[in-house]
């Protein structure tokens, strides 16, 4: 069993959810300048993680069904953070605020060494985006976020792939064609 | 009001984003609904809106000119004054919905309005959140407004950010409240 769902069994065996948080589609969980301390979890629908520089918007990373997502930068220096949170259709997500969690956490030895767990993975997975973002050809870099999550091409509008991949819509449509 | 300015400005913002949201619920819904009045003198949803844009066309340029030019640091307290208490009280929203007299160039009533006028709305939230944000390093109680109703008095710029928030959430609820009341928007 992978760690995020072992971890998700736990909190909701334990019932720590604080409360259930509904978005139509294109609504904003958070926005850029708030401090955002809780962590939520993916119930339906899915969700992108973006920061607006200049009047442009690159979306940085997507969560669907059963993700854990955070303004990960808030949730770890309680300070406000940049990133915009937005729903791309309807989603229902599950929240938990840091102190509960950090002391459930806290809580017991396998708890913990599953947030380790957790955390090591997601390192790695920004250690792979900050290679898509250094990869200067666009359909290598189309090539390896393909290759490395599939799903995203089934989830996710074009529009915001192509964002996340740093190349316009028509690149990634002339990509995907060829 | 006394208050820290991170916490106003926290709270400031998740009133934008709640405005944000509906903004964003109502270009989904169909124009005729959107343009739908109660009665000849009640304004509909987008009149609504384009009020609020027609305010946010004066605050937001003069925000940012104060915010670009203040030479006084942020502060850690921020403190209301008796007028600022005042303007922000009478715009804000209340369940029974104090009737106050609109200005006649603020009044949208039978304007042509569009989904570009809620368009507007979104882009105008986007920008007073990132007027939040750089407000963070200026501070809230000696940096000045102008205000559009009067030459000759000047708000705290904590106290101009409630009164325009306080004014966008008073009149977005509004608009919520007229959709409610309008039929299906399958029978239009």
């Amino acid at each position: 069993m992978n760690p995020i769902s072992n971890l998700i069994d736990r909190i909701n065996n334990e019932d720590l959810w604080d409360k259930e948080i509904e978005l139509e589609r294109h609504e904003y969980l958070k926005v850029k300048g708030s401090i955002d301390t809780n962590l939520y979890l993916v119930k339906s629908g899915s969700l992108r993680i973006f920061v607006i520089d200049e009047y442009e918007e690159h979306t940085i990373r997507f969560g669907y069904k059963n993700n854990l997502i955070a303004s990960l930068d808030s949730f770890l220096n309680e300070k406000p953070s940049d990133f915009y949170i937005q729903a791309l259709k309807k989603t229902t997500v599950k929240a938990i605020n840091k102190k509960r969690y950090t002391s459930f956490i806290e809580s017991s030895f396998e708890n913990k060494k599953l947030w380790l767990n957790i955390l090591e993975n997601f390192i790695l997975q920004q250690m792979e985006r900050e290679r898509d973002i250094l990869t200067s050809s666009p359909i290598e870099r189309y090539n390896r976020v393909l290759k490395r999550s599939p799903q995203l091409f089934q989830e996710i509008p074009n529009k915001y792939i192509a964002s996340y991949l740093r190349m316009t819509p028509e690149t990634l449509s002339r990509i995907k064609k060829s | 009001m006394v208050s820290t300015s991170k916490k106003l400005i926290q709270n400031l913002l998740e009133i934008t984003r709640e405005n944000l949201n509906t903004a964003e619920n109502l270009k989904n819904q169909p124009i005729d609904f959107l343009n739908w009045k109660q009665g000849s003198e009640n304004w509909s949803a987008l009149e609504c809106i384009e009020h609020l844009n027609r305010y946010g066309d004066f605050y937001i340029p003069e925000i940012t000119n104060k915010i670009k030019s203040s030479k006084y640091k942020s502060s850690e307290i921020f403190k209301s004054n008796w007028l600022g208490k005042y303007f922000s009280k009478s715009v804000s929203y209340n369940e029974d919905l104090n009737k106050m007299k609109t200005f006649k160039s603020m009044n949208p009533l039978n304007s042509k309005l569009n989904i570009q006028t809620l368009e507007k709305f979104i882009d105008q939230q986007h920008q007073i959140i990132e007027l939040l944000d750089k407000s963070k390093f200026v501070n809230l109680d000696k940096t000045k407004t102008a205000i559009s109703i009067s030459k000759l008095i000047k708000l705290k710029l904590g106290d101009t950010f409630r009164v325009l928030i306080y004014h966008n959430e008073r009149h977005i609820k509004q608009a919520e409240k007229t959709l409610k009341k309008a039929p299906d928007s399958a029978s239009l």
